[in-house]
């Protein structure tokens, strides 16, 4: 390899660092406030929930799954957790609020996963895409968060629960750490574990993988899980965040979420992906909203400047893939 | 009037593929009013042909005379317009239409005024109608296609090519899917339309349809033209001489024996509509072949023995032990592999490097408790691509880069890293180049001194007869017997392959 071959391959390789890169140093030198400890951790704190799912969702889109469900799901696991809480620690149960507050956890987090591994089921045994099963869960996860609160956010939560969506450790937001955290899990399990090397086998060609005598049901149902599960986690955070369990939280996530992946490079066609493209896509994303409402660019903007971002992202992705000839 | 005699002429036609020549100065000339059969084994360069007739691959070199005009066939609808219609072996019907739409479809007749938006039904299927009784057919023009048997709807597809008023018309083994009257039916259509001075260019499997429908044979051959004959000459075995060549004996181990130790043995298993009552033996280190023609039921054996597609009924003893193939994961940790008739879309995952796809299904033995690291992977990378002379300039490069052959070997490197006992190859050197055809058969030779036995399915009968141990024939369905190479001369166990049912 030259050594221009090898700067154009780090060109295209790592173009969407480099437009992270050169974004941020324009936003150190025109907006306010930008370059500084606070601001960024909170740029990270933002992304932090979105970005925990993001990363599940990068394992279903590379398996060639997808999951439209994790807003509602958000909002479910929010209000699940309120609804467990305010049921264990109330007179008729009378648990302590700590031991409440860990046993809704814990209920919540079972739930995620098997909702997503139903969606999962319901590919594997009755062939039901998941765009389809996550498409009605979002839907009825939705319907099912205002049902259990009755449409007004529940409250049970002592004040020290806002440690988990709102506290520092070590003077970096807990969200944040929590989202560093499955980022590294995550890029261990899809990188260096037989479980990610089947899951790009499923998502690339599903019949050579499971002429291969690999697993492919159960490849799906675990990354479909995973996500809900991580949707879950969200959802408690977010809860712990706005200290109650609210129905109509989470709107739209699911959006951010795809496009965070997309823009990361991952393909909807499935097969190709990196955990670190969906971070530095997570990043990206969280950048441009914290430097637009620096430069107080109205909000209507700002929903059309990252329209507009994912479309490049794709583009240039493309191109990029069309250059490395096939 | 008499019709005019249409005339179709290749000159020097050649088509060159990334790696491979599929057809090298191919100069043939066809007359109207006759039928011409065109064979060819495999990858002889009949479809190739074919495409080019139809517009849909450009030729490298040479060109097409329709009538004595050359012709620039760019596009189907440039073949179209010179008259020259292809009706291929899968059928294209529109399910949920009537015949008559299907026929017409695209050209529907509109009724006049309404700016040219109203179908006039009446005229579709009086115009259809004409069409199917033009051609001594029978035919409902209102029912739906869906309810047609094949046979009625490959009538169908003809009648369609016709509604074009072709001068040349290609048929793409028309008769594969139909049983002995239906086929003499369609022969009677064919017979009229060259009649009507229509250049008819048949391409078939089937040998002994021949001496029944054809005036002419021209038979191709690794991409190139090896002769026309009249039909009076065509002799079964002057035929399958001109297919298949001389055939030269490759250098086939002396040592190569298979011990008296039963490993598998396939007892009476059946799947319906695909094979039944299946029964045979594998000994330790034998290469068994498995001879039969396209549909006889050998590839969906194969999967059934890798639990791919599960039999309906049936089992396997593997060493004895009884074992009732499930699903690929069942049988790779009983020690089975199966290398793919379709190893570009069945065999690897195109997406990924060549250093994950010969890991692929030996990764519960490559990794400890679930994790992976590069050094044990390496290790076998390296010895594949060593052991098995694989040309691959960097491991972490796309599959897609690589040759067919290679491609091959990579398949075959994968399932000898979960150290088999017993490896199904389907097709195992379709589309690959005759030094790696070689290669491959030193593959399988060398997994025989290993103790590792094969079931080699391939349409290459020739090939069968150079590496196999024994041989079954295989036909609808049916193991109806068992040859030795050194016993049997190609062309009878081409004629044991396909032999009609009685």
């Amino acid at each position: 390899m030259t050594a221009s071959t090898k700067l154009r391959s780090f060109l295209s390789e790592g173009i969407l660092e480099i437009i992270l890169v050169l974004f941020c140093l324009a936003l150190s030198f025109t907006a306010p406030g930008f370059l500084t400890a606070e601001n960024l951790l909170n740029v990270l704190r933002n992304v932090s929930m979105q970005g925990v799912i993001a990363f599940g969702m990068t394992m279903v889109i590379v398996a060639a799954e997808i999951d439209l469900s994790v807003g509602s799901a958000v909002a479910f696991a929010g209000c699940l957790t309120a609804f467990t809480t305010e049921a264990l620690s109330g007179d008729a149960v009378g648990l302590p609020m700590p031991l409440a507050i860990a046993a809704a956890i814990l209920v919540t987090l079972t739930v995620g996963f098997s909702i997503g591994a139903f969606t999962g089921f319901m590919r594997t045994t009755y062939q039901v895409p998941s765009f389809i099963t996550t498409l009605a869960l979002m839907t009825g996860l939705s319907g099912a968060a205002e049902l259990i609160t009755n449409g007004f956010p529940l409250t049970p939560f002592p004040d020290w629960y806002n440690f988990i969506g709102g506290g520092y450790l070590f003077g970096v937001p807990f969200p944040a750490l929590v989202f560093l955290l499955t980022f590294a899990a995550l890029q261990f399990l899809m990188n260096y574990t037989s479980f990610g090397r089947s899951v790009y086998a499923v998502g690339g060609n599903a019949e050579a993988a499971r002429l291969s005598g690999i697993n492919v049901n159960r490849v799906k149902v675990l990354v479909l899980g995973t996500t809900a599960f991580l949707a879950a986690l969200g959802g408690i955070m977010q809860s712990s965040e706005i200290m109650s369990g609210t129905a109509t939280a989470a709107k739209g996530w699911e959006l951010d979420v795809i496009a965070a992946v997309i823009i990361g490079g991952t393909s909807l066609m499935g097969g190709v992906g990196r955990v670190w493209g969906t971070m530095v896509g997570v990043v990206f994303l969280g950048v441009i909203m914290n430097g637009m409402t620096l430069l107080n660019v109205s909000e209507y903007w700002q929903h059309v400047v990252r329209g507009a971002l994912i479309l490049i992202a794709v583009l240039l992705n493309l191109l990029q893939k069309g250059k490395g000839g096939r | 009037m008499r019709a005019p005699i249409h005339k179709l002429e290749t000159v020097s036609l050649r088509k060159e593929y990334p790696g491979t020549v599929a057809l090298d100065d191919v100069s043939i000339a066809f007359t109207g009013g006759k039928i011409h059969a065109l064979i060819g084994k495999n990858g002889a360069g009949k479809s190739t042909l074919v495409k080019i007739l139809a517009g849909a691959v450009q030729p490298t070199r040479g060109s097409v005379l329709v009538n004595g005009e050359d012709v620039q066939l760019r596009s189907p609808r440039d073949a179209l317009e010179r008259g020259i219609i292809a009706v291929h072996q899968e059928l294209s019907l529109v399910p949920e239409l009537s015949v008559g739409e299907n026929i017409l479809l695209g050209r529907l007749p509109k009724k006049p005024g309404f700016g040219g938006f109203v179908i006039d039904w009446r005229a579709v299927f009086g115009r259809a109608k004409e069409i199917l009784e033009s051609l001594g057919i029978d035919l409902d023009v209102r029912s739906r296609a869906t309810k047609l048997g094949v046979a009625q709807q490959q009538v169908v597809e003809i009648a369609k090519a016709m509604s074009y008023n072709p001068s040349i018309l290609v048929l793409d083994e028309p008769t594969s899917a139909l049983a002995q009257h239906e086929t003499e039916r369609l022969f009677e259509i064919l017979r009229t339309l060259a009649g009507r001075g229509v250049v008819l260019l048949y391409i078939t499997h089937r040998l002994h349809e021949l001496q029944r429908i054809a005036d002419t044979v021209t038979v191709l051959r690794d991409g190139s033209l090896v002769g026309t004959i009249d039909i009076a000459e065509a002799s079964p075995s002057t035929v399958v001489h001109m297919m298949f060549g001389e055939t030269l004996q490759r250098a086939r181990p002396a040592d190569l024996v298979a011990r008296k130790e039963p490993l598998v043995v396939v007892r009476n298993l059946s799947k319906h509509n695909a094979y039944r009552n299946i029964n045979f033996t594998v000994n330790r280190g034998e290469i068994l072949g498995i001879a039969g023609l396209l549909g006889s039921g050998r590839t969906e054996l194969l999967r059934a023995i890798f639990g791919a597609d599960p039999p309906d009924e049936g089992e396997i003893l593997l060493e004895g032990k009884s074992v009732r193939p499930n699903s690929p994961l069942q049988m790779k940790r009983l020690g089975v592999a199966l290398t793919p008739e379709n190893r570009k879309e069945q065999g690897l995952v195109q997406l990924l490097n060549t250093r994950v796809n010969l890991c692929l299904a030996s990764l519960d033995r490559i990794s400890t408790r679930g994790f992976l690291t590069r050094a044990r992977e390496r290790v076998r990378v390296e010895r594949n691509v060593r052991d098995l002379d694989i040309a691959v300039a960097n491991i972490e490069a796309p599959i897609a880069y690589l040759s067919g052959g290679n491609q091959q070997k990579v398949v075959i490197g994968k399932w000898l890293n979960t150290e088999p006992r017993l490896v199904l190859l389907d097709e195992p050197t379709r589309g690959i180049d005759l030094q790696a055809k070689q290669q491959m058969f030193q593959i399988i030779w060398d997994m025989s001194k290993r103790g590792i036995s094969s079931i080699v399915v391939s349409s290459e009968l020739e090939e069968l007869l150079d590496i196999c141990h024994r041989i079954l024939v295989m036909r609808q369905g049916q193991i109806v017997g068992e040859v030795r190479p050194d016993e049997i001369s190609l062309d009878k166990l081409f004629a044991a392959c396909m032999e009609e049912r009685t």
